[in-house]
């Protein structure tokens, strides 16, 4: 059998706050933290967004960063998070480890503040600040060296498929230790892009609610130190939890919509649920996918019924509390479904009043006590992008 | 009526990228979506987008569309009702 | 287990879905050097390619000539690189938006997401298999094809799908220029054997290469492994080097392929990695005939790849401009701004 994974540090930031603590306090008292944005620069204030409340200069403040060093909001959400995993799990530099970052939006908050006055040579320090990959190497350079080091953008998924990266890094046997998870921002072009795909909702959303109109954005990020357990006991870490199952598979259905039979998801449920050798009874808890809209709730239920038949894990989208942190969503519902297993507790499926007609699934409506052995989490993106990861209590080898 | 179908046709040719088609090879009465033209979801809210563009007509829901966009003469009955420009 | 480059297929500004490039290669005069393209018609219907941009049409192209039909819908996984995705869609989304916010195609925006081509082709593929998508400066290709190595030897994979894909706009290109990425004159071949001043030439690549673990009258070549290194000393490329060697029984590397692009800064690095790794090994080039881009590494393991498939390394393509004969072991360096580094091996079978 090969050597478990486990977790020893874990960092978060979202319109929820900066910190573990501070969000796990927010789901205890089901905080609401979706509102008008008051940093991004667009005309359509009239949709709500999950908006972090520090500014650029506020999170550079907090970071010691001068405010003339060149970075975009992307990775200054990164940097707040990442120093928490980094803190929280005391790794050190003798321990080869690996940064994969999940990002799609990258500096695109900045280009298309700039972008005329690129042409006009002004700003032009933010030109190669553009890309994704120049996000996750900003927060390198400030944060210093990694052994090994890149970049994933699967949209939705993308900070989920880094975490199933860094595990199958350290199962090969190329690094002992992974920092993985995402971060994004909100920016004009794609709060625009959703628009422009009809489904943004004007009020705070209500994943899994029968008349279901949209989503909300919300931007953060989330990253988790994951270890071979050998190398957490030797340096005698703290083990938060395991990883013990994953997968990342495709729907190849279509560019925004999901097939009939919902392919992708069911195989990602399932593959994970395979390779952590646990049965659909064994899931305590699934942090859904939820997003919000008619497609993406309608076709994750009818997922749920093909894996668990009738008899499916209390569920709930977290996305009520943050909205959509798009490439950053896997890791920051990774960092809640940990805190859900470590503090036995179920977190709240925001505004939600009555189920789908055509599947009837009620997710939790109130932030419940419960003790939790296993627990799900569900990153679905844009072009069938599908990925599952299961989190389960610490079971020493 | 007959011009302002030709117009769709032409506009949807072009908005959807039908290189191979021409405004003759299009029923004004057949399905737009699934059978017939074999149109998807975002072709619908391409569609919208010409609505709002070309004669401000403004749809809140993409289901609204879905009544709307049966058929290109549906298409140019309820644009003729409700166009602003 | 053993992986092989089963299959491979690039379209780039050289003859199209061709190995044209290797006996009887174009030389490219611009400093912009767009797709040559290929009929598009062969490949897609006009129904399913009507929305998509030059980019993503290439991709669709290169990877349906790479893989035979009956393979595709069981392939374990499809991995892409791209340093900027669709940016022709990016861009018109972008300066659309740029005028208001209002009334947007949303066309435009979803194929503004680098995920778009990798999803693109599972759809054509109709594979549910492994999907994932890089976009990691000048490695991401070579993360792609890391990913899809260790799936293999976690015995995972039996057969994969890997693609390096960018694309440059006239407006990309430019705002590149405004930092110093491009040379104010094309660059020759003679630019890449010797570099003495700054700035490269833009390519566009899309090379899609079939990894089996199955041996076919088909195959390139054997792959044996990719690392990536960030900021890594050079003991430890060293060390992993000698390693890879051993593993693979390979006693001496006959050939380097390098990522000399004409910009001193970054060739300087190849001549310095060539002469501690192994200052005996012919190094091959490729960039003088493909430019530039973020994904370009694809083509220089497709370079290497077909050169073990021939049996040589022709002239044009060795920094000696000498034909090199007996090719069995070729190491692929490649290297980002001297901070992200691969190194590939692949040897003949």
């Amino acid at each position: 059998m090969t050597e478990k994974i486990v977790i020893t540090g874990y960092g978060i930031i979202s319109s929820l706050g900066s910190g573990v603590e501070k969000t796990r306090e927010a789901l205890l008292k089901e905080e609401k933290s979706i509102g008008r944005v008051a940093h991004l620069c667009t005309k359509h204030t009239e949709i709500p967004c999950g908006e972090v409340k520090e500014s650029d200069e506020e999170l550079k403040h907090q970071l010691g960063i001068g405010n003339d060093v060149v970075i975009t909001r992307t990775p200054l959400l990164a940097l707040i998070a990442l120093k928490e995993a980094l803190e929280t799990s005391k790794l050190t530099d003798q321990i080869s480890t690996a940064f994969i970052n999940g990002t799609t939006v990258g500096g695109m908050e900045k280009s298309e503040k700039y972008y005329n006055d690129f042409f006009e040579g002004k700003h032009t320090e933010y030109i190669a600040a553009h890309d994704c990959g120049a996000g996750t190497e900003l927060v390198s350079h400030l944060f210093g060296r990694f052994d090994f080091m890149t970049t994933i953008s699967t949209a939705c998924s993308s900070a989920a498929n880094s975490v199933i990266l860094g595990a199958d890094l350290i199962k090969t046997g190329r690094v002992d230790a992974a920092i993985v998870g995402g971060t994004e921002s909100l920016s004009k072009f794609h709060l625009n892009g959703f628009n422009s795909l009809m489904i943004l909702e004007h009020q705070p959303c209500r994943p899994f609610e029968k008349s279901n109109q949209g989503l909300n954005l919300g931007e953060g990020a989330g990253y988790i130190v994951i270890e071979r357990e050998s190398v957490a006991k030797a340096r005698g870490a703290h083990i938060l939890c395991e990883l013990s199952g994953y997968a990342n598979t495709c729907d190849a259905f279509h560019q925004t919509a999901t097939s009939e039979t919902s392919e992708g998801e069911y195989k990602a449920m399932t593959q994970a649920l395979h390779k952590a050798h646990l049965e659909t009874t064994d899931i305590d808890y699934i942090n859904a996918h939820g997003t919000g809209t008619a497609d993406n709730d309608l076709h994750e239920s009818i997922a749920l019924k093909r894996v668990f038949g009738e008899h499916i894990p209390p569920f709930s989208s977290t996305k009520s509390f943050t909205g959509h942190t798009t490439s950053a969503a896997g890791a920051v519902e990774s960092v809640i479904s940990i805190l859900a297993l470590q503090h036995g507790f179920i977190p709240a499926n925001l505004g939600f009043s009555e189920p789908i007609e055509a599947t009837g699934l009620i997710p939790v409506k109130k932030t419940i006590q419960k003790e939790l052995n296993h627990v799900m989490t569900n990153s679905f993106g844009f072009g069938g992008n599908d990925s599952s990861c299961i989190f389960s209590k610490y079971q020493p080898s | 009526m007959d011009s302002l179908i030709q117009e769709l046709k032409e506009e949807i040719i072009q908005s959807l990228n039908l290189e191979d088609m021409k405004p003759e090879d299009i029923d004004a009465n057949a399905p737009l979506f699934g059978e017939g033209l074999g149109l998807d979801s975002i072709d619908a809210l391409e569609l919208i987008v010409l609505m709002e563009r070309n004669y401000g007509i403004k749809l809140n829901n993409a289901n609204e569309g879905k009544e709307i966009f049966k058929s290109i003469q549906v298409m140019a009955d309820y644009i003729s009702k409700n166009r602003t420009k | 287990m053993s992986i092989f480059i089963d299959k491979a297929a690039q379209i780039s500004i050289q003859q199209p879905l061709s190995n044209e490039w290797f006996t009887n290669p174009m030389q490219p005069t611009e400093r912009l050097c767009k797709f040559s393209l290929p009929n598009f018609k062969q490949y897609l219907s006009p129904a399913t390619s009507r929305r998509m941009g030059t980019a993503l049409k290439c991709a669709l192209s290169s990877a349906l000539s790479c893989v035979p039909e009956e393979k595709r819908s069981n392939l374990d996984g499809i991995l892409t690189g791209t340093g900027l995705g669709s940016i022709e869609n990016t861009e018109n989304f972008l300066l659309a938006m740029l005028q208001g916010e209002e009334g947007l195609s949303p066309s435009n925006f979803m194929q503004s997401t680098h995920n778009t081509i990798g999803s693109q082709i599972a759809i054509a593929f109709k594979c549910h298999g492994y999907n994932i998508t890089y976009a990691h400066r000048g490695t991401s290709f070579d993360s792609a094809l890391l990913n899809a190595i260790i799936k293999f030897k976690l015995k995972e994979f039996s057969s994969a799908l890997v693609n390096g894909v960018d694309e440059m706009t006239e407006k990309y290109f430019q705002l590149f220029d405004q930092i110093g990425y491009w040379k104010d004159r094309s660059v020759t071949t003679d630019d890449i054997r010797n570099a003495s001043s700054n700035g490269s030439f833009a390519g566009e690549n899309s090379v899609s290469l079939l990894l089996t673990d199955q041996k076919s009258d088909d195959t390139l070549c054997e792959i044996c492994d990719t690392e990536l290194f960030y900021c890594p000393t050079d003991q430890r490329l060293k060390e992993y080097i000698q390693k890879l060697c051993k593993e693979n029984d390979i006693h001496q590397i006959d050939a380097i392929v390098i990522g000399n692009n004409g910009d001193d800064e970054n060739d300087k690095e190849y001549k310095r990695l060539c002469g501690f790794i192994e200052p005996s090994a012919t190094p091959i080039i490729y960039k003088h005939l493909f430019g530039e881009s973020f994904t370009m590494s694809g083509i220089g393991v497709y370079v290497g790849a077909t050169c073990l498939k021939e049996g040589y390394v022709p002239a044009h393509l060795t920094m000696n401009n000498c034909q090199l004969n007996q090719l069995k072991s070729v190491l692929v360096l490649n290297h980002f701004k001297k901070l992200d580094y691969s190194i590939t091996l692949l040897k003949s079978c």
